[in-house]
């Protein structure tokens, strides 16, 4: 047995760490370790998933000493085994022959330590010499060495090609905070391995390299390859080019310029200029046009902006132009001149009425001096809502409702929100979890760094447009789209990857509040149940179609055949967590009690809540707690799944041209008579009704960026179709899947509005069939 | 899940179906091997082709991807061994087992489904020159699969 000897041990670089913070890379370092004795560390490197010290130290080591080298995050080495990244054990021996001396550089893949599952990545680069070598020369040629296979690294794991990274910022586009490599992300968004290739592991990258920024590579059921682009959420069988990035980027800036209209023209019914129009919103815009002459808009000191009328010499909260009038067209005011009433001052109600809310959420009105109940708001005329459906009227009285509620008043105050356009992400969650909740209920002042302009609405506009792509981008591994039609966002299950994901859910939850709270849109859509949940309404066997469409299917086959020797189910589900996997039970001991026709139905309940709620309680547990620190959740109930998507998404402008040109017709051609009624009835029809009808028929009320033509159904790309089938006494059906409308042959224009306008009111639930 | 997988396996070897073959890879239960025997009457005959079944947690709620590993000159099987076979896809039902969707894909080698292809040039080729198709496939049939 030799005796121990001074070992030359130079820890050179660490490659590709474990990305345990969403936003931050770590401060590694190194702690060597001899034999459990001597220990040495190196300095700290900071920001980095790819440090480089070079540090040589000097030990005394035995042919069979075991040399343990640990690369911590210095921000988290607080406590004990905290901020750990990984660990690599080597053997003298198995690196170096002591006696004969010499160097040799290794380089190991860094390991979990044996009391602690958290996961690492990446390699660690170690040089090992005994002395009495020429060291000065082998030191430099290592150094020299490691160096530019280091540089090499890192070029090959950015994401970012130059030019799609520089014209993004420049446009305003959403890029990703940085440019590191986000290894957990990768793991995340594609659990089931490429069958194309066993060298090519992550949906980033391909046989010629990393796929642009944004680009996601993904496999049809054919096993076909297309590409996702996340930033303008549009696919395409074209590989996208590296070097034709510019070009790329250009186009996707004037796709997210599309997106952005689109987003600027959302809506809701209170805020409308028609004159259904019941409600001042109070806020002001910008772009309204110019002041009524005589009138000046003033800011007060905390920068709430009035209004003066030299006029009158009064001053008002109330923008002049925000002003709606209600006309009243009785019989009594026929041709009558408009009677003023700005809607914001509708006022208490009569004596002796209250208002109330039915156990479904809708709003009634009872008037205590004649006993009687109505649904029509007393302060309001009620000619107003003729011809108005039923589901529009209540939804824009439920608007109403909420809005005028005390915890939903914005506080006296200013709330400053300042971030950078290309940390949006990161700036946002400091800013938005440093504040109270109170503190954002104050009036929002959103600012860009660097840029002019006060937030009167534009501002915090695009401010939510921007972060909600960023927050909700699958890149992240918090959202993944859902199997329903790639672009609903879910919860991922598995965004656990990241430690601290539940934090990042309660400020998402936030945002959601808040853009809701200061009414502002999110250019997000998610599954329908996800609404349910928010609504904490039960989730249901149909709520699944909308998930994931196949499941669904096979699922109700269950229901419908006899199941007996066929299936061989437990009441257990396999969960698969990056390859890993692990049999979960639906009930206690599940994996043991037989899925038989008497309890299917249990099964089958059990199996969508664990596929839809139980696998992310958690992080929508976080999650809403943080939508409900501003929006509270009894206020919010009295919204049904489908409104509360438009609360949250606001209601787009749609093309009917567009929508009619991307129509598919079985049984009918476009010339019918029934579909000239139906474009005409939809004509007819304002932005929400065309929203209601496409929540029923395809299952959302997101158009694509592009239109119609790029619909998405369960199984790829989907045409808006009309199906000639039904009973001419029923109403029309919808099958969300496939967006399609099974459209009886109606007999008048007529029967068609009203059995069409019936069916979108009736529709309970998102997924119909 | 991993109930029924293990019992398509112990039946699978109680009862193995002719000219085919499939089991675990390693002790992976989710990750199969399986052969088929090229059909006689087919311009296949007599190769031996690999393939492989991934099955997702979901199994059998979804079905399993399947794939050749041999390469095969097909009119509905890419050069990454993709099969394009509606039991795979829309037709899935949690009946079809490993010895069925063998069978379907064992009869797809038989009868191609010329309108519904997934390599477009095959199936041309088999429309307007039978003969080069069949000896092609053939061709390939030694080369790679015997």
């Amino acid at each position: 047995m030799s005796s121990a000897s001074p070992l030359k041990v130079t820890v050179i670089a660490a490659d590709a760490l474990y990305k345990r913070d969403l936003l931050r890379n770590p401060d590694p370092f190194v702690v060597l370790t001899v034999d459990g004795g001597q220990t040495k560390s190196t300095s700290v490197i900071k920001k980095t998933l790819n440090p480089y010290w070079s540090e040589t130290f000097v030990v005394q080591a035995k042919p069979s000493s075991v040399l343990a080298l640990q690369v911590f995050d210095h921000k988290k080495f607080k406590k004990k085994d905290q901020g750990f990244l990984g660990v690599i054990n080597l053997t003298v021996k198995d690196v170096i022959n002591m006696e004969q001396g010499g160097e040799n550089m290794i380089t190991k893949d860094l390991k979990k330590s044996s009391n602690d599952s958290q996961p690492v990545s990446g390699r660690l680069l170690v040089s090992l010499q005994t002395s009495g070598k020429d060291r000065r020369e082998s030191e430099a040629r290592t150094s020299r060495s490691t160096r530019s296979s280091r540089t090499e690294t890192i070029d090959a794991e950015d994401g970012n090609p130059p030019g799609a990274a520089s014209s993004n910022t420049n446009t305003n586009t959403s890029a990703p905070p940085s440019s590191e490599p986000a290894p957990d992300v990768n793991a995340n968004t594609n659990p089931t391995p490429s069958a194309d290739d066993g060298s090519v592991t992550s949906p980033f990258e391909d046989q010629y390299g990393r796929l642009p920024s944004g680009w996601e590579r993904r496999t049809d059921n054919l096993g076909r390859t297309y590409y996702v682009d996340h930033s303008t959420r549009s696919t395409t069988w074209t590989r996208p080019a590296n070097d034709a990035g510019e070009r790329a980027a250009r186009t996707r800036t004037d796709q997210t310029d599309n997106e952005r209209r689109q987003h600027q023209m959302r809506s809701l019914p209170e805020n409308q200029n028609s004159q259904t129009n019941l409600v001042n919103t109070g806020a002001t815009t910008a772009g309204l046009g110019e002041l009524p002459s005589g009138w000046e808009q003033r800011v007060t000191p905390e920068g709430r902006p009035y209004y003066v009328d030299h006029n009158t010499r009064t001053t008002t909260w109330v923008d002049p132009r925000r002003q709606q009038y209600i006309r009243l067209y009785g019989p009594n005011t026929q041709g009558s001149t408009i009677q003023q009433q700005p809607v914001s001052q509708l006022g208490p109600l009569p004596s002796g009425w209250e208002m109330r809310l039915t156990n479904t959420a809708r709003v009634y009105f009872v008037d205590h001096n004649t006993k009687t109940t109505t649904w029509d708001d007393p302060r309001l005329p009620s000619s107003l809502d003729q011809n108005v459906p039923q589901y529009k009227r209540d939804f824009r009285r439920k608007l109403i409702y909420f809005r005028s509620q005390p915890a939903l008043r914005i506080l006296p105050g200013q709330c400053h929100i300042k971030v950078r356009r290309d940390h949006i992400f990161e700036d946002s969650y400091q800013e938005i979890m440093r504040q109270t909740p109170q503190d954002l209920k104050q009036r929002l002042m959103i600012k860009f760094d660097g840029e002019e302009g006060l937030d009167y609405g534009g501002v915090s506009r695009e401010y939510f447009f921007l972060l909600s792509h960023e927050m909700f981008n699958p890149f992240y591994g918090l959202f993944e789209y859902s199997a329903h039609d790639n672009y609903t966002l879910q919860i991922n299950p598995h965004s656990g990857i990241n430690p601290e994901h539940l934090n990042y859910f309660k400020f998402i939850g936030r945002v959601v509040g808040l853009a809701v709270f200061h009414r502002r849109f999110l250019d997000a859509f998610f599954i329908g149940a996800f609404y349910k949940m928010i609504l904490a309404k039960k989730v249901v066997f149909e709520d699944m179609e909308g998930v994931d469409a196949e499941f669904h299917r096979n699922l109700e086959w269950m229901l419908d055949n006899d199941i007996t020797d066929v299936l061989d189910l437990t009441f257990s589900v396999e969960d698969d967590n990056f390859g890993q996997k692990q049999e979960l039970d639906l009930k206690p001991d599940g994996r043991n009690i037989a899925v038989t026709n008497e309890n299917k139905l249990e099964y089958v309940e059990l199996v969508t809540q664990w596929k839809i709620e139980t696998r992310v309680s958690e992080q929508f547990k976080a999650f809403r707690s943080g939508f409900n620190e501003l929006i509270p959740e009894d206020l919010v109930n009295v919204f049904d799944e489908r409104e509360l998507e438009l609360l949250i998404g606001g209601i787009s402008e749609i093309d009917v041209d567009d929508w009619k040109k991307h129509t598919d017709y079985r049984g009918y051609s476009e010339n019918d008579e029934v579909i000239q009624w139906f474009w005409k009835c939809i004509r007819s029809w304002d932005s929400e009704q065309k929203s209601r009808l496409l929540q029923f028929t395809t299952g959302t009320s997101r158009i694509p960026v592009n239109g119609f033509k790029d619909l998405q159904g369960s199984d790829g790309p989907r045409r808006f179709t009309i199906e000639k089938a039904g009973d001419s006494r029923h109403l029309p059906k919808s099958h969300t899947c496939f967006n399609r409308v099974d459209l009886p042959q109606y007999k008048d224009y007529d029967t068609l509005v009203k059995k069409l306008s019936i069916a979108v009111e009736e529709t309970v639930g998102f997924g119909q069939e | 899940m991993a109930k029924r997988l293990r019992k398509e396996l112990a039946d699978l070897r109680k009862d193995p179906p002719s000219s085919c073959s499939a089991g675990p890879v390693g002790d992976d239960l989710f990750q199969w091997q399986a052969t088929i025997l090229g059909p006689a009457d087919s311009p296949y005959a007599n190769g031996l082709f690999f393939l492989k079944f991934q099955f997702p947690p979901d199994y059998p709620h979804k079905p399993p991807r399947v794939t050749f590993e041999t390469k095969i000159y097909h009119p509905n099987i890419n050069s990454s061994g993709n099969i394009c076979v509606d039991v795979l896809k829309d037709n899935w039902s949690p009946v079809l087992t490993v010895p069925k969707l063998l069978l379907s894909i064992s009869s797809l080698l038989t009868d191609p489904n010329f309108d519904d292809p997934l390599v477009v040039e095959i199936s041309n080729q088999a429309r307007q020159d039978p003969q080069k198709y069949e000896a092609t496939a053939r061709e390939w049939t030694r080369k790679y699969a015997m």
